[in-house]
């Protein structure tokens, strides 16, 4: 065994109550910066699902078609060649398939909103639309209790198939009031600076997924056309989906690139959901047609901030306890240096160069701060798995909105795990230099008097 | 001898220190030799610089003004790597409280400054260790550490650790003070044997004058300078 290992493991075993503390606030520090990841990477992983569940594929293709400079339609023309481009672009993508977008207000009799509608084919959505759960009446109806014989749930999804259906999310149900069997009007402007309407019944209520329901409802596809009066070679969207998250990036640029090639004619990369561009896009001069390639970030980008919130919360918190942590590594190791002066002296004298003195109490900084880590980062996955599998409810409707979800859900990711070792050893190990490079500028008869 | 023969070379060497505002010498001028393959004994009460003038010998002081030349080196001229190789090449150090690395045990602690030299493979590093262990008769106790042995069996590490580097010259201050009359006489005995054994240079301070009798070559201080050579 290397010496400076053995001397430094043997120290830390000596002063085992110092060595105990401190390693305790390290492990600690280490464990919540692993949930706070895990918490947040959760949040992300949630967001994405959702996101793939409510309004956009890994990618998408759409576009901008305006009739006039002072108008925009988001709408994609002729999209069966562009949909053929692109499932020949990207063979490796699961499932393609289009959408049409709608914003319009749904009007009941006690309220109205006005949000982003998909105009969705139920059954070539089975699998994504599957993903979505039906809110227990409880979620929607007002001083609901169960009553015997009473179901829960009311509704489904695949009632959608039928025409001149909703699909709402609780939120909107309760600010509508309406349940599922209730009428409500949808109202749409169409490209031609009119509003359509068409009564439809609500089929289902979906529970609350966060902040991306505030944006989402769902109705036929054919009804959306009917509003809309599109054309048979019309759509909103294409929603391009891959295996993998990471096959996407590269499937955005090669579907950008090939469309740019074929000669449509594209707008420039705004990482921003369709419903925000209209302002930017009515204000420029062009008419026609314009591709937009999106990826499922863009479309979440209005709710991005809360991501950055978290991250920058977490690196805050995480690096004042670290700071802390810190010195308290640096006072240990000033006092393990003083208690240590003689042996400094002694090795000094017996022709230890100061670079291995240094080196000497980097590794006991290094020995100390890895281990402390490592019983961190295992605890926290631990702990994130715990709270995975206990599924635990988030009660307060605001908590529910910022964690996108109606259960906590907490990702454990090898990466964050093995950030934070890195980060956490690397970083202390950074920290005890100073005290190190100290300790071998002592000269070796000033080391030696001092112990004396 | 002639003065190019001496392995240690002391000119006029001055050593102060400071004590607040006050400047006490230590070493007023002190000039000497000393060749490979002796004895010798710094004799002299305490505060006449025996441990100073050890300690530049050691290299791990410096004089005040003078030359000590060890090895044919002018160790002013030296940087602090220099001082530190010639150290551990040429010097074996004995020191007073023995001065062991605590969490290490007997034969960690006597391999430590064979560690330090880089060309020595592990089986003559072992081979080393436990013919030097034998030496001083500490083989019954090689997984000891330090607080497991009597101050008797600490100096006997503390000679093996000195001398399993080979060093020319051994340096021991007080090397008796901490221990019995009867310890520090196996010691000394011990050192005197290895002296004639293996031709080891020792230089070694005290005051007590049971030990100094044992001595080939005797140098008296007295207030900081040579009274006797």
């Amino acid at each position: 065994m290397n010496p400076f290992l053995l001397i430094a493991a043997r120290n830390l075993v000596k002063n085992r109550s110092r060595t105990l503390l401190l390693g305790g606030a390290v492990a600690s520090v280490t464990l919540l910066l692993v949930v706070l990841l895990g918490v947040v990477a959760g949040v992300r992983q949630t967001l994405l699902e959702n996101a793939l569940a409510l309004s956009s594929g890994h990618v998408n293709v759409g576009g901008f078609y305006k009739i006039s400079q002072s108008s925009a339609s988001p709408i994609l023309t002729g999209f069966q060649p562009i949909k053929k481009l692109v499932t020949e672009t990207v063979p490796n993508a699961t499932l393609i398939l289009e959408r049409i977008k709608a914003w319009g207000k749904i009007i009941s009799e006690e309220g109205a909103v006005q949000i982003p509608v998909w105009g969705v084919d139920v059954k070539r959505e089975k699998e994504i639309l599957g993903k979505l759960m039906l809110a227990p009446k409880r979620d929607y109806i007002e001083g609901f209790k169960l009553a015997e014989g009473q179901t829960e749930f009311e509704g489904g999804v695949d009632q959608l198939a039928n025409r001149a259906g909703i699909i709402l999310f609780a939120t909107h149900a309760r600010k509508l009031k309406v349940r599922v069997g209730d009428t409500v009007t949808l109202s749409v402007p169409t490209y031609r600076n009119m509003s359509n309407t068409k009564d439809v019944r609500v089929v289902a209520v979906l529970k609350d997924l966060g902040m991306m329901s505030a944006y989402t409802a769902f109705m036929n596809d054919l009804d959306a056309r009917e509003l809309y009066q599109m054309q048979p070679d019309t759509t909103g969207q294409i929603m391009i989906y891959f295996r993998n998250l990471s096959e996407a990036s590269d499937g955005e640029n090669k579907i950008r690139k090939a469309l740019s090639e074929r000669g449509y004619p594209m707008l420039d990369k705004d990482p921003n959901p369709f419903w925000m561009k209209f302002g930017r896009i009515s204000a420029e001069s062009w008419t026609g047609q314009k591709i937009d390639v999106t990826n499922w970030e863009d479309e979440t980008s209005f709710i991005k901030w809360i991501l950055d919130v978290y991250n920058a919360l977490t690196f805050l918190l995480t690096g004042i306890l670290m700071l802390i942590v810190v010195l308290g590594l640096v006072n240990s190791l000033w006092m393990s240096i003083r208690e240590r002066t003689g042996e400094i002296g002694t090795l000094r004298a017996i022709g230890l160069q100061r670079s291995k003195v240094r080196l000497m109490f980097v590794i006991e900084a290094f020995l100390l701060s890895s281990s402390s880590a490592a019983v961190g980062v295992a605890l926290g996955t631990l702990f994130n798995l715990i709270l995975n599998s206990l599924h635990l409810p988030i009660r307060g409707e605001a908590f529910q909105m910022f964690l996108m979800s109606h259960t906590l859900t907490v990702a454990v990711r090898g990466q964050d795990v093995f950030f934070t070792f890195l980060a956490i050893t690397i970083f202390l190990t950074l920290g005890s230099l100073y005290p190190s490079s100290k300790a071998s500028k002592l000269k070796p008869i000033t080391a030696m008097n001092e112990a004396v | 001898m002639n003065k190019s023969d001496y392995f240690i070379q002391l000119n006029q060497v001055t050593k102060d220190y400071q004590l607040g505002k006050v400047i006490v010498p230590a070493l007023k001028g002190v000039s000497l030799g000393i060749g490979l393959g002796e004895f010798t004994v710094i004799a002299g009460p305490s505060g006449s610089g025996k441990t100073t003038l050890l300690n530049l010998i050691g290299c791990v002081d410096t004089a005040t003004s003078g030359q000590v030349i060890v090895a044919e080196k002018d160790t002013a001229r030296l940087t602090e790597v220099e001082l530190t190789d010639l150290r551990l090449h040429t010097i074996g150090f004995i020191f007073q409280s023995f001065n062991l690395i605590s969490v290490l045990n007997v034969v960690d602690n006597v391999e430590f400054p064979l560690l330090l030299q880089k060309k020595i493979s592990k089986a003559e590093r072992k081979e080393r260790v436990l013919h030097f262990v034998e030496k001083v008769g500490l083989q019954g106790h090689l997984n000891h550490r330090p607080n497991e042995l009597s101050g008797g069996q600490r100096q006997r590490v503390a000679i093996a650790r000195a001398l399993v580097t080979q060093p020319k010259i051994v340096l021991a201050d007080e090397p008796t003070a901490n221990l019995d009359s009867k310890t520090g006489q196996t010691i000394i005995d011990l050192m005197k044997h290895i002296n004639e054994t293996e031709k080891t240079t020792f230089l070694f301070s005290t005051h007590d004058h049971h030990i100094i009798q044992h001595a080939r070559r005797v140098i008296e201080l007295q207030d900081g300078l040579i009274t006797k050579s």
